[in-house]
């Protein structure tokens, strides 16, 4: 069997491991019921972060087994998906963004960068985290954080 | 009655225009636009009873034409279109008082307008061949100065030079026609002609037609005598543009209808498959050129190509029908077809008017640089608005009333006829669809990007609601669109009187038996299928409006939706809305150019100016593009270059040595004498 990682993989069981516990907390997380549609700002990220987004959403994490999607218009979003330190051209945009989404809404501060403004922190142009520009309700650390850690992040956020 | 109400608008028209070169710089807009208004009503008044009663009245004045003297006959047809001027003049009239306030025109300029008015209410009145044709030059003449007015323009000059020469090319026409017809006839009344009609050869007539459509073709605009049209409306200031566009390019229609159906009886099949092809290719043609036009009343005035192309589509159509034999279908026909003239003449003239009042107020008309105007000019933006609805067909105003019996008329016509006859219906009712959604897109590109969104230059945004007395003017022809658009059937027997009086003579015509609609609020073909009534359908969207409105008020909201709350539209979160963000009236249009690239034949440049260090960096970029019209280039400017280059080569002949003009003079009598000899 070892020779034919194929069928290997058609007798081994999911991989998956059990849902973590669904927060509860705040009105945003109840109201997604399993299900979390995000917008995602690049708010003044390296793209470090994009390219593991970009994993959490291939054949590989598949994070859409957890009911999290990427949507094109906040119109049609739960929430935002937030990367990057907040530079100054983009306050206005992330402003305008999270007020474009629908109400109960949740942010997301996905890499160090968007929690705390790592290794940019400080810098020539940088307003801050993005918890200095709007409200975060999730940070999900790491830099870039691995997919892994996104996809339970997110999990955490649908319950499943 | 109603001749001492023509006459007396006639005159208090004339006295108008004395009293605006006559009365001194503050009163004369006032006091001429006054009397002229009041002209306007009492002709319309007196036109108006002729029309309702049915009963013509006939005027001979010996004393102003010599050796003629002046005939006036106003019967139902010639009351329709003096009914028509008239509605126009007066709201132009009001108009023109706040329109110049602020210009304050000289005395020409402003005496012109009530002059080219009368001379407008005396076309459709005159009843013989030379008090006919002193009108019609008179009326030429004074439209060509009122083009002239803003003179020190060179696009203006260019303007009145094309309209003075095609307009005079048509006269001449019209004037070698209705000679030969009243030298046949023994006469020059058009009473007399008319009795003669029997006696005319078959190919005289032919070539008296022929020779007076080319006349009334070219007023009317007809591709392909249209080059002057687009040029000479915009360049007139905005009341005279409305005259123009909504009472004058008539006149061409009703010298088709006069000659055509009246003095020479209907005629040949042929004649009118002609009239209704012109038609065909004017709506197309105007139709494509308005939706690709930029300029405000350029595209007014092509869109006017594009519906008397239209209206003579019904007046060819209903020609051919009574020609083979079928009054009924011919009348319904004939019967659109005015009326669709009507409401041209009610709908252009708003449009010309509110586009006058944003170049009055903004100081362009270029469609790329406006926008933002309904915030502005709000009411200008409503009678605007109605008219382009109106223009664009929409139940519930004229538009749709006259095009709806034009197509009806067209389709019943179908399955009774040569296959020529019904090539041409066909070709009409394609020609109607096709038209309709090019205007729509005309008319919503005028009305978004000059309206709508935000102000693209400094002109637009520091523009500002016009003079009341514009907006009465311009609102008096949009409630005329609203009313003959709700109750169409009201006005409908009225305009069907000038239909009957045009009769026919050809021996398998059988006589007019019944009216081709009934009479009501609404349409409805008498003897045939087919009935709408439009004020239901207004009720209906009324209706609908108030429901949804109350079942908004009256439902009670859950606490969500109680906690709405208002954002900006998303726009990707950029910081600023510019007005270069917006759609412009070039790339609304862009697609369709493209398109119909073989007709409309766009010319593009692009020029792109490099940095000294490297190629690959340009400094600036610019694009210019001009839509130039496919006939003027291929038919006007090689003859234009031929006749300059003969022009110049004669130039040669005459060199300023007397001993040349003396051997002229000698070598002319050898000529003559050898010629009598």
């Amino acid at each position: 069997m070892r020779r034919f990682p194929v069928l290997a993989a058609l007798r081994a069981r999911p991989v998956t491991t059990p849902a973590p516990p669904a927060r509860t907390h705040d009105r945003a997380s109840r109201a997604l019921r399993g299900s979390a549609q995000l917008r995602h700002v690049d708010a003044g990220s390296c793209n470090g972060c994009e390219v593991e987004i970009a994993q959490v959403f291939s054949p590989v994490w598949d994070a859409g087994r957890f009911g999290v999607r990427l949507v094109a218009s906040p119109r049609h979003a739960d929430g935002l998906l937030v990367t990057g330190v907040v530079t100054r051209n983009m306050l206005t945009p992330l402003r305008r963004t999270l007020d474009a989404v629908p109400r109960p809404r949740t942010v997301i501060a996905c890499g160090d960068c968007a929690v705390s403004g790592g290794v940019f922190a400080g810098a020539y142009g940088v307003v801050g985290a993005v918890r200095d520009a709007v409200g975060v309700d999730l940070e999900i650390t790491g830099c870039p954080p691995h997919p892994s850690a996104i996809v339970e992040g997110l999990r955490g956020l649908t319950g499943r | 009655m109603s001749a001492t109400a023509y006459l007396g608008g006639l005159g208090t028209a004339g006295a108008a225009a004395l009293l605006g070169a006559i009365l001194p710089d503050r009163r004369r807009l006032l006091g001429a636009g006054v009397l002229a208004a009041v002209g306007c009503l009492a002709a319309l008044v007196g036109a108006g009873e002729v029309l309702v009663s049915g009963r013509s009245f006939t005027v001979h004045v010996a004393a102003v034409l010599p050796l003629a003297g002046l005939d006036l006959r106003v019967d139902a047809l010639g009351a329709l279109f003096i009914v028509t001027t008239a509605a126009v003049g007066l709201a132009a009239s009001c108009y023109a008082v706040g329109y110049g306030a602020h210009a304050r025109p000289g005395r020409t300029a402003t005496a012109l307008q009530p002059a080219f008015l009368a001379t407008m209410l005396l076309v459709p009145a005159a009843a013989s061949v030379a008090s006919f044709l002193v009108a019609w030059e008179l009326m030429a003449l004074t439209s060509l100065l009122a083009v002239l007015i803003e003179h020190r323009r060179p696009e203006t000059r260019d303007a009145a030079q094309w309209y003075g020469a095609m307009t005079h090319i048509g006269a001449a026409a019209i004037l070698l026609g209705l000679l030969l017809l009243a030298t046949h006839a023994g006469g020059q009344g058009f009473a007399v002609i008319a009795s003669h009609r029997r006696q005319l050869s078959a190919p005289l007539a032919s070539v008296v037609f022929v020779l007076v459509l080319v006349g009334f073709a070219s007023k009317a605009g007809a591709v392909p005598l249209h080059p002057w049209l687009p040029r000479a409306h915009p360049q007139a200031p905005g009341p005279i543009s409305a005259l123009m566009s909504g009472a004058m390019v008539n006149m061409g229609v009703y010298g088709i209808l006069r000659v055509g159906r009246d003095l020479l009886g209907g005629g040949e099949l042929w004649w009118w498959l002609v009239v209704a092809a012109l038609g065909i290719v004017s709506a197309v043609f105007g139709a494509l050129h308005a939706a690709a036009s930029t300029d405000l009343k350029r595209l007014l005035a092509y869109s006017t190509v594009d519906n008397v192309g239209l209206v003579l589509i019904g007046l060819g159509g209903a020609g051919a029908l009574v020609a083979s034999g079928h009054r009924q279908l011919g009348d319904l026909l004939e019967l659109a077809a005015l009326f669709h003239m009507v409401n041209h003449a009610l709908f252009k003239g708003c449009l010309f008017l509110g586009a006058g009042a944003v170049q009055h107020a903004t100081g362009t008309r270029d469609l790329d640089r406006l926008g933002g105007l309904a915030r502005r000019m709000p009411a200008t933006a409503v009678v605007f608005g109605i008219g382009a609805l109106a223009i664009t067909g929409l139940p519930g105003l004229n538009g749709f009333a006259s095009e709806w019996l034009l197509l009806q008329g067209l389709l019943h016509g179908f399955g009774t006829h040569s296959a020529v006859t019904e090539a041409v219906l066909l070709g009409g009712v394609a020609t109607v669809a096709v038209t309709g959604g090019l205007t729509a897109t005309a008319f919503v590109k005028a009305l978004g990007v000059g309206f709508l969104g935000q102000p693209r230059s400094g002109d637009a945004a520091g523009g500002r609601e016009v003079a009341a007395s514009m907006v009465v003017g311009m609102a008096l022809l949009a409630g005329g669109c609203v009313v003959l658009g709700v109750v169409p059937g009201v006005v409908l027997p009225v305009v069907d009187r000038a239909v009957a009086v045009v009769d026919h003579v050809v021996a398998t015509v059988p006589a007019r038996s019944a009216p081709p609609v009934r009479s009501g609020l609404g349409l409805d073909l008498a003897p045939l299928q087919g009935a709408v009534e439009p004020a239901l359908l207004v009720m209906g969207m009324l209706a609908g409006i108030v429901a949804a409105w109350g079942l908004l008020r009256l439902v009670p909201r859950q606490a969500e939706l109680r906690a709405r709350r208002r954002t900006e539209a998303w726009g990707c979160g950029r910081e600023v809305q510019t007005a270069r963000m917006e759609i412009t009236a070039t790339s609304f249009a862009e697609p369709l150019q493209r398109v119909f690239a073989d007709v409309l034949r766009p010319d593009r440049d692009v020029e792109v100016t490099h940095a000294a260090e490297s190629r690959y960096f340009p400094e600036a970029i610019t694009f210019h593009q001009r839509v130039d019209d496919a006939v003027e280039r291929a038919v006007y400017r090689p003859v234009i270059g031929t006749v300059e280059r003969w022009g110049n080569l004669a130039r040669r002949v005459p060199n300023g040595s007397v001993h040349r003009y003396l051997a002229f003079g000698l070598a002319a009598l050898v000529l003559i004498l050898v010629v009598l000899a």
